[in-house]
């Protein structure tokens, strides 16, 4: 179909898998995505903010009233941050579980600033990857997020990064960069960048930070 | 302590500020003169009008943030001093939008670099939109008054390493390059002015007019949106203001109502047309909106031998026009050459990558260097620049097609920016782009540049930079305000923001708006006084 680029044959295949998928669903691009939530919505899909989680299997900060994001978006994350972190999350379960926590806290904090312009957007793009329809037939993923394996959400991820629909590079970019900055802008993590925070004497001098 | 803190003295000192989180009842009140937004241009224009004996109301949508909150922590700074938490982008997503979104507007989150408009770009403006009263000439005692109001004066301390590897790869290559003004008073060059300066360094509106116009009585309201400029008969007769919560998103249901002789309007390239189209200010021609310009960005990053520590120091000293105006003023698109500062949260979303990849790209960080080019769009008929609407809650968003003029530019910028980091000694470099590798030579980055798909999305692009939409022009049918920034058609209307560039510049627009502004409010006041 387009073999103007240079892209491996088995992209080009994931490419072209991608396409046609999305072409059979019948229906135009943004279109689309805005149906989902509807569709979505009418299938018992819950779309309110999680609010205030239990500690239960102390997964989340109990403390943390969630904004944004629903219990299927937190399901979501926590399986896609395995593969957009990979080998930056600790390896120490409870290690772990509380980073992959924290950072599904902080996207939740950071998109309740993005204004309901965007958080539209966002709800849109969380729906149709927790739609099981949408799910299976435009992010082909099979398994429903909580069994879905990190290998199969690096092969989701690289789906969407490599293909020739602009629709889903921006959903990738849009996954890719509330998780990144979420996860290595936080000073708990600053070490895997070798960014050793502002400059200490600074700190030091500087009125804004003595009466912590 | 030796340091102060102008806000905070100026808070105890009882200046009029408001801030909109706080009211509880709706509330009306006026003033000679409302002013829409406290950037670049709001803050100038407040300060002149209010010091010459105008009773001035300034209004924000922002928080006022000061060095209390400036922590040097990306987070927090990108979730309240940046627009839409610094999600905004254009209407299909390819474009990512960095503007400040509190007092003190962008001036308050940028890297401080303070560039004259250049000369061919006013030439141009004369020739093309019959603004001959901004000739270089005319315009050289407002940018030297300006100038000297903001500190503005070229680095003497050294340049970072990020932006040493830019200098000494234009000198290998028979490059111009020079240092950059900045407009800073006291800088301690820590690396921290785009999350708000810790130091009280930065002589942005915050620093400078915004106390300037609060001491001569003016009155602040923050955390409060202008939602609509109202008319009666052929004038504005009040603006209608709607409040934030705490949390500068949630809307308290609290209404505002501003009365005053004249509005000026200071809301960005993005904001003010938002504004005068939710308001349905007359626009016979339709031109409200039309010919938004960014300076569209793109990067390559590099992996030196040396450590650059990109976070650290003065983000932006070092710059190159070899390519800016080389074809001309109106030949294939010109851009400006200059470095971007690199802390992990903004490395990390910016450059794409996920899993094991993202993982090595930001191991590299304190090896890693950038450069960025920005495009001088808008003076060809093949960069013709985006629109500006209205989405369904009234809020703007720019639509901004990248056209092949502009595609081949990028390309020859990546071209530029990877020569010139191997130039300087990088042992790879990458593109901002979606299907980029690290390339170990130029041969190897040259060859793959010139295959790679320039396509939205895939090549990442940025602007930091956002110009036009109501545009001033002498001929009311191609332009929205003449070359006083005065609505062609609403006598008590003013727009004093980039918005009124009827192209983009060829560098950093700060300066340029203060200095339009200044020239515009000076004016303004004569006319109110």
């Amino acid at each position: 179909m387009n073999n103007a680029t240079s892209d491996p044959s088995d992209q080009s295949q994931l490419t072209n898998i991608d396409r046609r998928s999305f072409l059979k669903t019948g229906l135009g691009g943004a279109l689309f995505l805005g149906t989902v939530s509807v569709t979505a919505g009418l299938s018992g899909c819950a779309t309110q903010p999680a609010g205030r989680l239990s500690a239960v299997g102390t997964r989340m900060d109990a403390s943390y009233q969630f904004r944004f994001l629903t219990k299927e978006d937190i399901a979501l994350f926590e399986a896609l941050l395995p593969a957009m972190i990979g080998p930056g999350l600790p390896e120490q379960p409870q290690a772990r579980n509380s980073a992959i926590a924290g950072t599904i806290e902080r996207i939740d904090a950071g998109i309740h600033k993005f204004g309901p312009a965007n958080q539209k957007e966002l709800r849109r793009l969380f729906d149709l990857l927790n739609f099981g329809l949408t799910r299976v037939t435009v992010a082909r993923v099979w398994s429903s997020w909580p069994n879905v394996t990190t290998e199969e959400a690096h092969a989701f991820l690289e789906r969407w990064r490599t293909s020739r629909i602009g629709l889903f590079n921006n959903g990738y970019i849009a996954l890719t960069k509330i998780s990144n900055v979420a996860f290595y802008g936080y000073r708990d993590f600053w070490h895997l960048s070798g960014y050793p925070g502002p400059p200490q004497y600074a700190v030091d001098a500087l009125p804004q930070f003595q009466n912590a | 302590m030796s340091l102060t803190d102008r806000i905070a003295q100026g808070l105890e000192s009882g200046w009029k500020v408001t801030d909109g989180a706080h009211l509880t009842e709706n509330l009306t009140t006026e003033a000679d003169v409302v002013v829409v937004g406290t950037g670049a241009g709001g803050g100038t224009t407040a300060e002149i009008l209010a010091r010459s004996g105008l009773s001035v109301i300034l209004v924000e949508e922002g928080r006022f943030y000061y060095q209390k909150d400036f922590k040097m922590d990306e987070q927090t700074s990108y979730a309240n001093l940046y627009q839409e938490g610094m999600s905004r982008v254009t209407r299909d997503g390819a474009i990512a939008i960095l503007q400040g979104r509190c007092v003190g507007g962008s001036t308050t989150v940028n890297w401080t670099s303070s560039f004259r408009t250049p000369a061919p770009t006013l030439d141009y403006w004369a020739e093309r939109f019959g603004l001959e009263e901004l000739r270089p000439d005319a315009m050289a005692p407002w940018f030297d008054g300006r100038e000297q109001r903001h500190s503005m004066s070229p680095w003497q301390a050294d340049p970072n390493v990020n932006n040493d590897i830019l200098r000494q790869g234009c000198e290998k290559l028979g490059y111009s390059w020079q240092i950059i003004p900045r407009n800073v008073k006291g800088c301690w060059n820590l690396g921290y002015c785009g999350v708000g300066c810790p130091t009280n360094a930065k002589q942005g509106a915050l620093m400078t007019t915004i106390p300037g116009a609060l001491d001569n009585n003016a009155r602040l309201f923050h955390s409060l949106r202008a939602d609509r400029l109202v008319m009666k008969q052929d004038q504005i007769d009040h603006l209608e203001a709607s409040a934030f919560a705490t949390d500068g998103v949630t809307r308290t249901g609290v209404k505002v109502t501003l009365k005053a002789r004249h509005f000026v309007v200071a809301a960005s390239a993005i904001g003010s047309p938002g504004l005068l189209l939710r308001s349905e200010i007359p626009d016979p021609n339709q031109r409200i909106g039309k010919r938004s310009f960014i300076h569209p960005v793109n990067a390559t990053v590099a992996q030196m031998p040396q450590r650059v520590e990109p976070y650290y120091g003065a983000p932006q000293s070092i710059y190159s026009d070899e390519f800016n105006f080389r074809n001309g003023v109106d030949g294939p698109v010109g851009y400006k050459l200059e470095v971007p500062p690199l802390h992990p949260g903004m490395s990390s979303g910016v450059i794409p990558g996920h899993g094991e990849n993202q993982i090595n790209n930001m191991a590299g960080l304190p090896y890693m260097q950038s450069v960025i080019a920005l495009l001088r769009d808008g003076f060809h008929p093949e960069s013709p620049g985006g629109t500006v609407s209205l989405r369904d809650d009234g809020s703007p968003v720019l639509d901004y097609p990248v056209t092949d003029y502009l595609w081949t530019g990028i390309r020859e910028a990546f071209h530029t920016m990877a020569e010139i980091q191997f130039a300087a000694g990088a042992d790879k470099v990458r593109l901002m782009h979606l299907d980029s590798d690290w390339y170990t030579n130029w041969a190897d980055a040259k060859a793959a540049i010139n295959q790679l798909p320039m396509a939205p999305h895939r090549a990442r692009l940025f602007t930091a930079h956002q110009m036009g939409g109501c545009a001033m022009g002498s001929n009311p049918q191609d332009s929205v305000v003449n070359g006083f920034g005065e609505h062609h058609h609403v006598s008590n209307l003013s727009i004093h923001d980039a918005s009124i560039f009827p192209t983009s510049i060829g560098a950093n627009p700060q300066l340029s708006v203060y200095a339009l502004a200044a020239r515009n409010s000076t004016r303004l006041a004569q006319k109110l006084s």
